[in-house]
């Protein structure tokens, strides 16, 4: 079998199975018969969808560091922190590896995988061949996915406050509302990438 | 229209192991058995990861061995009017609990103790089984390892908790809390347990199922 012939199947990434590539209407899911693995779900529009998300992502991110996150009042006194101000808490010794980990999975990691997204996929938007080392970044962005925090940080926050709450009284910052609508955009986004797709368009784009 | 030869496995409904073919874990794309790299994404390929379980299991004792001196240490470290107070994890939830705080008592069990706990046993369950093909019901080793792989990272929550605690609770002389060490262990022993189950090639659990599906 030749590579032309071997491009007609796909192995299931979780369970190895073979299947047949078929043609998957904009959409719609092709999923594993045995495992139920999502293996190609191509959207309308899904480049643009994507670049504007991860655009999207990333003015959000930089707002929501930016601005007050959550303050806390009791007795007159008065305490706001923005993220950044969290991370900062562990300043000393071995808590700032407590620290890293929290930076890089609320801000970092975010960040990155939309700044990879934005790297891979606008040159094909635009008809160029594809960046320097968009495969290795396309590839590294996927490995990252699960390590990039946004939904888990803002329950975080939910407990946080509950337990707060009945100390003293808390009120958000801007930042709060912008990482809550990031968690929506993150997701979305993420929801608007199909894999197979974008690496077939990848080696197109890189072939032509 | 695919041909004789390519549509023969599939019909048969072999893996690409079985068909004499690799499948890369990255992207899905087929190749002929002994091809080092995928041509598509450029990700080293193995027909099974023999490395996996080694992987595995270093993972698995890491995140094991920072996992004790989390539930040891202390993660908060309050300070109220010049008094200071540590609380572990257990004893956190137990006052969460006194003080009438269900949700976030129950919230911190899960996430802390429960969830850990739990994906230790599975992941260890899970790659047991496959070193020594233990039999275990059809699938369910499947989804147990999804929901190894899906829950474990909100084991997280507790740290971004504690951050949060910590950097909005600095009244002055009154009362002010610092994150412990226990925090560090914690957070470290969830990015350990998550590389533990994303080494785990989770196609060595599904030939084991074909396997029992056999006889």
């Amino acid at each position: 079998m030749t590579d032309t012939d071997l491009d007609r199947l796909i192995a299931c990434p979780t369970c190895d199975l073979l299947h047949e590539v078929a043609p998957v209407e904009p959409g719609y899911k092709a999923r594993c018969r045995r495992c139920h693995t999502v293996l190609i779900a191509p959207r309308r529009q899904s480049m643009d969808v994507a670049i504007a998300l991860a655009v999207t992502t990333t003015v959000l991110m930089i707002g929501a560091v930016s601005f007050p996150f959550l303050s806390m009042s009791q007795s007159g006194l008065q305490k706001s922190t923005s993220i950044l101000g969290m991370v900062a808490i562990f300043d000393h010794g071995l808590m700032i590896v407590a620290g890293a980990f929290v930076a890089m999975m609320v801000i970092a990691l975010p960040l990155v995988r939309a700044l990879a997204l934005i790297y891979t996929l606008l040159p094909l938007r635009l008809g160029r061949k594809p960046a320097p080392g968009a495969k290795r970044v396309f590839l590294f962005a996927q490995w990252l996915l699960p390590w990039a925090m946004t939904e888990i940080f803002i329950v975080g926050t939910m407990v946080a406050l509950v337990k707060l709450m009945g100390l003293a009284s808390v009120s958000f910052g801007p930042a709060f509302w912008l990482y809550c609508i990031l968690v929506v955009v993150v997701a979305f986004k993420d929801a608007s990438v199909c894999k197979w797709s974008t690496w077939k368009l990848l080696n197109q784009s890189a072939a032509a | 229209m695919v041909d004789m030869e390519t549509s023969e496995p599939i019909r048969r409904g072999l893996t690409a192991r079985q068909a004499g073919l690799v499948g890369c874990v990255r992207c899905g794309t087929v190749h002929r058995r002994g091809t080092k790299e995928c041509r598509t994404c450029g990700a080293r390929l193995h027909s099974r990861d023999r490395m996996s379980l080694q992987h595995v299991w270093a993972w698995w004792f890491a995140g094991l061995f920072v996992y004790i001196p989390a539930n040891l240490l202390p993660m908060l470290r309050t300070e109220i009017l010049g008094r200071t107070v540590d609380s572990t994890i257990i004893g956190g939830v137990i006052e969460f609990i006194a003080h009438g705080d269900y949700f976030v008592g129950i919230v911190v069990l899960l996430a802390s103790v429960a969830i850990p706990v739990g994906k230790f046993i599975a992941v260890a369950y899970l790659a047991l089984s496959v070193q020594f093909g233990l039999k275990i019901r059809k699938h369910r080793r499947h989804v147990l390892f999804e929901v190894v792989e899906f829950i474990g990272r909100w084991s997280m929550v507790d740290v971004f908790v504690v951050a949060l605690t910590a950097a909005l609770v600095q009244l002055g002389f009154v009362i002010s809390i610092v994150p412990g060490l226990g925090a560090v262990c914690f957070a470290l022993s969830v990015a350990f347990t998550m590389l533990s189950a994303q080494s785990f090639d989770t196609r060595a659990i599904w030939d084991r199922i074909e396997e029992q599906d056999q006889t």
